[in-house]
């Protein structure tokens, strides 16, 4: 397959399109993944159609029995080349995506390729990621810039510094980094705790990045543009990410009601999605990512 | 992309940002001459902004030995291997590339991001050897053939136009209008690196703990006391001085910085051709080949080594140079009469006076004096 890149010329030609059919590098998307027991072979470019649930979704359980119902969809992904700085490379082409609801909430189950776990930060280490686009006002898709000045997203991003975070209890820092390592005199070992963490900055400051303790592994923010993207300040997102044999399988869930944020998810609606993961193992980060073009999610009236 | 005018480089160049320059510029003057790589900077700055865990490799302030040392390793020849041989024209006009105009598609500055282990080795090339010794500079013959080295003082150069500013897609790092220092916002930043990759001097550092990136503050809360900065004040060498820059147009030479940048022209910037305008200069070391410091400091060096090496016959500078290192307090004019250097402050009030030869006494080698009420002889020693 031809090196698949996005563009920003792709990005205002296909940004309002309709969604599916979607052809990368010159090339069609025909990779079909393999079926394995009691699950629906994703099909690429067919909207993702978010199966009513009577009862609680598996918002923090990838593995659970209730994603067999669903129907995958095969997104095609490629390098961000819309917006400096580029990601260089394509390395992960395909991202599983589907979808329940239940009326209160929506969740997505996001799956791709990964053999590589990065869940710590550090100097040239980056974090394996995954995030859904949404917008906040129904209609046609906006352009493919994270929003426009004026024409906010809404996102959901899952990272996996996050999820090591609260299934560590907040051990992911240098002791982490480097198991081996010795540390002379610090701030903690001879100062009063409130003064000796005034020496983390950016987490006494408040900067949702640099805390470690955390109570979900998704952070909702809202953009309008690429680099705006702003913090929510009442989180009510959820999720949780597990990797086996070299695949992530990871579930956003957000409230349908978006409440303070943009329309709601209403059952019978159907919005355009879009997407991005990022592979920590490549360098992959901020804008460096690699990103779908808008889907179509369909949200199942009730039964 | 706009134009902006870069002085250093005597012409206007390509940036991602319109020049907005501060109303004052934060500078430090370093007389490489005088250091004996004591670290006291160093470890001044360490201890007063960066010993909190996450900061280990964090070194804000550095001094690496030259031509071999580095810290991180091979941040200068790197980029200047990236960028590849440039031309001056003359003395006066930059005609190559800077790290912005020489940017690769998809990318805002021409730069590289060092490994952690590049990070690891804040002294090679002096205590620690670059490899074994017979495939370094470990030189057994006498006398030696390579003949010089020098310190090197280091910290972020607070830039006129900041490759870390230009960077950052998230506009997490500014520069402040009042005093031209820059600053990484601890709230705003996510992490992402860039400016790890883009500043050529490799002046950010990443936190390991708070994840995102820090970098040197200038000693603001200092600098808004009327105080020169921890590495200025701790400086044994008196080889620094912390003040403030006008732009080239509202030179005044009676600001010591002015004088010694654009009056005097014996401070030069490190490694103007990159494009950033820095704005730490440096009083070249009068030993080293000029070829050598023409491409560290730009053409400009040879002017500024005699002048230097004429300094004791030139009582207006040398007074100046005696004041680095005299006092705490930031100052803003200087005189000297009678052998005195005085330093003033912004009303005209005397910070601090230092005579340009101090008083010399003689003290006997051998000496008599009583202990307990007895006479007692003996011969002085070194201490
Ligand atoms: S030296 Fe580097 S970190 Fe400091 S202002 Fe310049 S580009 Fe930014
Ligand atoms: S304190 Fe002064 S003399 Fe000592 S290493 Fe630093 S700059 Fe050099």
């Amino acid at each position: 397959m031809a090196q698949a890149k996005i563009t920003r010329k792709d990005a205002l030609l296909y940004g309002g399109a309709a969604a599916g059919g979607f052809v990368v590098g010159g090339a069609a998307v025909t990779a079909v993944a393999v079926a394995v027991e009691n699950e629906k072979a994703p099909v690429a470019g067919a909207p993702i159609v978010a199966r009513y649930v009577d009862g609680d979704l598996p918002e923090t359980d990838p593995g659970s029995d209730a994603w067999g119902d669903a129907q995958p969809t095969l997104v095609a992904l490629a390098a961000q080349q819309i917006a400096q700085p580029f990601l260089e490379e394509t390395l992960v082409t395909e991202l599983d995506v589907r979808a329940l609801h239940n009326g209160s909430s929506v969740a997505l189950l996001l799956e791709w390729d990964d053999d590589s776990v990065d869940d710590l930060d550090g100097i040239r280490r980056y974090h394996d990621a995954v995030a859904v686009q949404l917008p906040t006002a129904p209609g046609a898709a906006p352009v493919l810039t994270m929003g426009a000045p004026g024409i906010p997203v809404h996102i959901l991003q899952w990272r996996a510094t996050w999820q090591r975070d609260i299934d560590s209890g907040g051990k992911t820092g240098v002791d982490q980094i480097y198991p081996e390592v010795i540390h002379d005199v610090m701030p903690d070992d001879v100062l009063p705790p409130r003064t000796a963490q005034l020496y983390w900055v950016a987490r006494e400051a408040g900067n949702p990045l640099a805390q470690v303790r955390r109570t979900t592994p998704v952070e909702e923010v809202v953009a309008e543009g690429f680099g705006s993207v702003t913090h929510l300040p009442k989180q009510t997102a959820s999720g949780h990410g597990v990797n086996e044999d070299g695949r992530w399988r990871v579930v956003v869930a957000v409230p349908s009601a978006r409440t303070g944020v943009g329309a709601p998810l209403e059952p019978g609606s159907s919005w355009p999605a879009a997407f991005a993961v990022w592979l920590g193992s490549e360098e992959n980060r901020g804008g460096r990512k690699h990103i779908a073009n808008w889907q179509t999610l369909v949200l199942e009236a009730k039964a | 992309m706009a134009k902006v005018r870069n002085w250093q480089l005597g012409r206007d160049m390509e940036y991602p940002y319109v020049a907005d320059r501060p109303a004052k510029q934060f500078t430090m003057i370093m007389d490489t001459n005088k250091c004996i790589a004591c670290q006291s900077c160093t470890i001044a700055c360490k201890s007063t902004w960066t010993w909190g865990k996450g900061q280990e490799f964090m070194l804000w302030n550095n001094i690496e030995t030259k031509p071999y040392g580095f810290y991180p390793t091979g941040w200068d020849v790197n980029v200047l291997e990236l960028l590849g041989e440039q031309e001056w024209d003359g003395d006066d006009v930059y005609t190559g590339q800077t790290v912005f105009e020489a940017a690769p598609a998809g990318e805002r500055v021409l730069g590289w991001a060092p490994a952690e282990e590049d990070w690891s080795h804040p002294n090679i090339g002096e205590d620690e050897p670059t490899g074994s010794a017979d495939e370094t500079t470990y030189i057994p013959d006498k006398p030696h053939s390579l003949m010089w080295m020098y310190y090197l003082q280091r910290i972020c150069n607070h830039c006129t136009y900041p490759a870390c500013v230009a960077a950052c897609p998230r506009e997490a790092i500014y520069k402040r209008p009042e005093d031209g220092i820059v600053l990484v916002d601890q709230t705003r930043c996510r992490g992402y690196q860039e400016c790890l990759t883009a500043c050529p001097y490799k002046k950010t550092m990443f936190n390991l703990e708070t994840r995102v990136s820090e970098k040197c503050i200038g000693c603001y809360p200092k600098l808004e006391q009327g105080l020169q900065t921890q590495c200025t004040t701790a400086c044994i060498g008196r080889l620094r001085l912390t003040n403030y820059l006008s732009a080239p147009d509202e030179v005044d030479p009676r600001k010591p910085a002015d004088f010694l940048v654009h009056v005097r022209m014996i401070a030069l910037p490190l490694y103007p051709q990159l494009g950033l305008e820095p704005n730490v200069y440096y009083i070249p070391p009068v030993h080293v080949p000029t070829k050598y410091l023409t491409q560290m400091f730009g053409p400009g060096v040879e002017r500024a080594v005699e002048m230097y090496r004429n300094a004791k016959d030139d009582p207006e500078l040398l007074g100046l140079l005696m004041l680095f290192g005299s006092t705490e307090r930031i100052w803003h004019t200087w005189d000297v009469s009678d052998g005195v250097a005085r330093a003033y402050d912004e009303d005209g009030e005397e910070v601090v006076a230092v005579p340009l030869r101090e008083p010399t006494f003689t003290r006997p080698f051998e000496f008599a004096t009583e202990v307990a009420g007895e006479p007692v002889t003996g011969f002085r020693h070194n201490t």
